[in-house]
């Protein structure tokens, strides 16, 4: 097989640069990782065949220095970039410097980036199309009277949205009218934090809605298809903890009108690569366009698990200016994925963010049990990045097979060091209305509220183990960086050369 | 055979006698035997009431206990440390410090000083992990002193707001 690309740099970090490096290797395309100060340490820089180190902790300082990637590519001799999901995936400014330098960015165009980047401009271009959409405002506004006139005429509740937005920030809900200059101001300023820019809109809330998106592939041959439905409707604080494929509120008509929608508004953004078509799909079965996704998204994995395809694999077949294969256009679902996210994060207090030293790692291991994981033991976790740490990902014949074999995987997954929300995802995937398949966006918040978890009956067994710890188990520490004393090395700096599947290409 | 005592925050102090047959730990609590054997580093199956379940254990170097069973993140201590103090635990400690639950920066002070405040009030919301996490009270009372502004960074030792407690949590 001709190498596709002479070297790929992965511009990000921990499982996201990990997973596309795999994809990599799948190919044999060398790849090259780049690090920042606090990642000298990380599971990514050892993963790759090279690395560079592009500055200080600080994102912006490393991970969203468009030149410093630039360069880092051109060091080392790449002539494609991949940028996994968040930092700069869907940063025009990088395709456009990777245009000028002849560098191919693994992704769509810079045009298809700047017209679904911006929400309301997307909104007006899928509205031509003939997508629906949920009322709300046009435009975004700096007028308060705007938002409070369009919040009346939509009807509370309401949602503001940031216009550059992802993520869940610079998001927020009103229930009343009196709460709408408060959530304005925080959704303006969180919006402006995360992304430098505080134009927000507003629009109808829907009420018990799911989370429903189709992964999309579009080819430069002018082949657009999509690969199926994901519901991503687990979500806390407006960000998806749980995913899973096929949704249940699904039947095949349904799945057929949205996938071809989704397939539409791929068309209409003249999109190429790999992307995510989003839609709220309320009690009735109407569904509402909320945006496009022009990255790789954290999810991706179960749609591989049901499917068979490798997702990035093809994004990188993509960029070469291959055509989808007869295969990747003919997939069907197999069986039930589910995704469980492994946030750096206390489950049992509010989700808030957990850092530290990861004194144990261990992953469950098992047929159809999958771990994209950027961690491991003697890592820290600091609060320089988002706190995702790995994501579990399981297939089974049914959803139900699936939820068990989740429960029992994140039970044999052992993270110690920093709190995560295992346990709490576990009685979320327990609860009788999850197991019912009614998953709507509200669901933690209705039904988890009062959750509350007593660790008395896991006081005595939790007491026998440190006392058998005390006698038998060292204690444990972060591995050393470069210029330390060295205590404990990483495993990925004592491992050497090694890959999964495929042998070195050299 | 040897004996210990752990704590788990808000629980009372537990005590236990291990014994070690050949690679097999056997600890009795409240009268109950639980068997652990060793599975690998930090592993070990545990064996209660005939149950198997598949126990992770650490050691920080600083002395705290790090189990996971069934999922449950468990921390202990030994009773003799200063366990659980005031800096960076949002539960424990005393309540009329208000801390940052980590370190972060502030992004907005929603009292001042004079106020009167209620418990899981919302007090000011500190950033950190690119997420805005609010800051609840956790008793009733008046704002006392303030000590940053928006914009400053804080850590997890110093208490960003100190309260007046009302007079029935003073008691309490």
């Amino acid at each position: 097989m001709k190498q596709l690309f002479n070297k790929i740099l992965v511009a990000n970090r921990s499982e996201i640069a990990v997973r596309v490096m795999n994809a990599c290797r799948t190919l044999g395309v060398p790849c090259v990782a780049v690090y920042s100060d606090a990642d000298r340490g990380s599971k990514h820089r050892f993963f790759a065949d090279e690395a560079v180190h592009i500055g200080a902790s600080p994102p912006r300082e490393s991970y969203l220095d468009i030149e410093k990637i630039i360069n880092a590519a051109k060091e080392t001799g790449c002539d494609a970039i991949h940028p996994g999901y968040g930092f700069l995936a869907e940063n025009p400014i990088l395709v456009q410097r990777c245009i000028e330098e002849k560098i191919t960015f693994i992704g769509p165009s810079p045009e298809a980036i700047r017209l679904l980047g911006n929400k309301v401009a997307s909104r007006v271009k899928m509205a031509d199309a003939g997508i629906p959409l949920i009322p709300g405002m046009k435009d975004s506004s700096v007028d308060v009277e705007l938002y409070k006139k369009t919040a009346e005429e939509a009807g509370y509740p309401v949602i503001i949205k940031a216009a550059a937005g992802g993520g869940g920030k610079g998001m927020r809900v009103v229930k009343a009218a009196d709460e709408l200059e408060d959530a304005l101001e925080a959704a303006r300023r969180e919006a402006k934090n995360a992304f430098n820019d505080d134009t927000v809109y507003l629009e109808k809330y829907i009420v018990n809605p799911r989370h429903i998106e189709f992964q999309v592939i579009a080819d430069t041959h002018g082949n657009t298809i999509h690969v199926f439905e994901r519901e991503c409707s687990i979500q806390r604080r407006h960000q998806k903890i749980i995913e899973e494929t096929p949704s249940m509120a699904l039947d095949d008509d349904l799945r057929a009108r949205m996938g071809a929608d989704a397939v539409k508004v791929a068309r209409a953004a003249d999109y190429t690569n790999a992307g995510t078509v989003e839609f709220l799909l309320d009690e009735t079965g109407k569904y509402y366009f909320l945006e496009m996704n022009t990255r790789i998204q954290v999810e991706h994995p179960i749609t591989e698990m049901v499917t068979g395809v490798d997702l990035v694999v093809e994004q990188i077949r993509i960029a070469a200016g291959l055509e989808l294969s007869e295969q990747v256009r003919n997939l069907t679902q197999r069986g039930h994925a589910i995704e469980c996210r492994i946030y750096a994060e206390d489950g049992e207090n509010n989700f808030m963010p957990s850092t530290g030293i990861i004194l144990h790692y261990s992953e469950p291991v098992g047929p159809d049990v999958r771990v994209d994981s950027g961690i491991a033991a003697g890592m820290e976790v600091t609060i320089d990045y988002d706190p995702i740490l790995a994501k579990l990902i399981v297939h089974a014949p049914t959803r139900e097979l699936a939820v068990r074999k989740m429960i029992d995987a994140l039970n044999a997954y052992k993270i110690l060091g920093v709190k995560t929300s295992k346990k709490f995802m576990i009685d979320v995937m327990s609860h009788p209305e999850f197991m019912a398949g009614r998953t709507y966006t509200d669901f933690i918040e209705k039904h988890m509220n009062d959750r509350k978890l007593n660790l008395k009956v896991y006081q005595n067994i939790a007491v026998a183990a440190a006392s058998v710890a005390a006698q038998a188990v060292p204690s444990s520490g972060a591995f050393s960086r470069e210029g330390d004393t060295a205590i404990t090395p990483s495993p990925w700096q004592t491992i050497g050369s090694w890959q999964i599947g495929d042998s070195i290409n050299e | 055979m040897s004996s210990y005592e752990f704590l788990i925050e808000g629980y009372d102090t537990v005590t236990s006698a291990v014994e070690k047959k050949g690679e097999t730990f056997f600890v009795t609590i409240d009268n109950k035997v639980v068997e652990f054997y060793p599975s690998g580093d930090n592993l070990f199956n545990a064996f209660i009431n005939g149950k198997r379940r598949l126990v992770a254990v650490a050691r920080s170097q600083n002395g705290t206990t790090y189990v996971d069973i069934d999922s449950v993140l468990i921390e202990l201590k030994e009773p003799s440390d200063d366990a659980f103090g005031s800096g960076a635990g949002d539960a424990g400690g005393e309540k009329d410090k208000v801390f940052a639950p980590m370190p972060g920066k502030i992004v907005k002070l929603l009292v001042a000083v004079g106020d009167e405040v209620t418990e899981k009030q919302q007090l000011v919301i500190v950033e950190a992990m690119k997420m805005e996490n609010p800051v609840l009270c956790r008793a009733n009372g008046k704002v006392k002193a303030i000590n940053f502004a928006d914009g400053d960074q804080v850590d997890t030792d110093s208490p960003i707001i100190e309260l007046e407690l009302a007079k029935q949590e003073q008691s309490d």
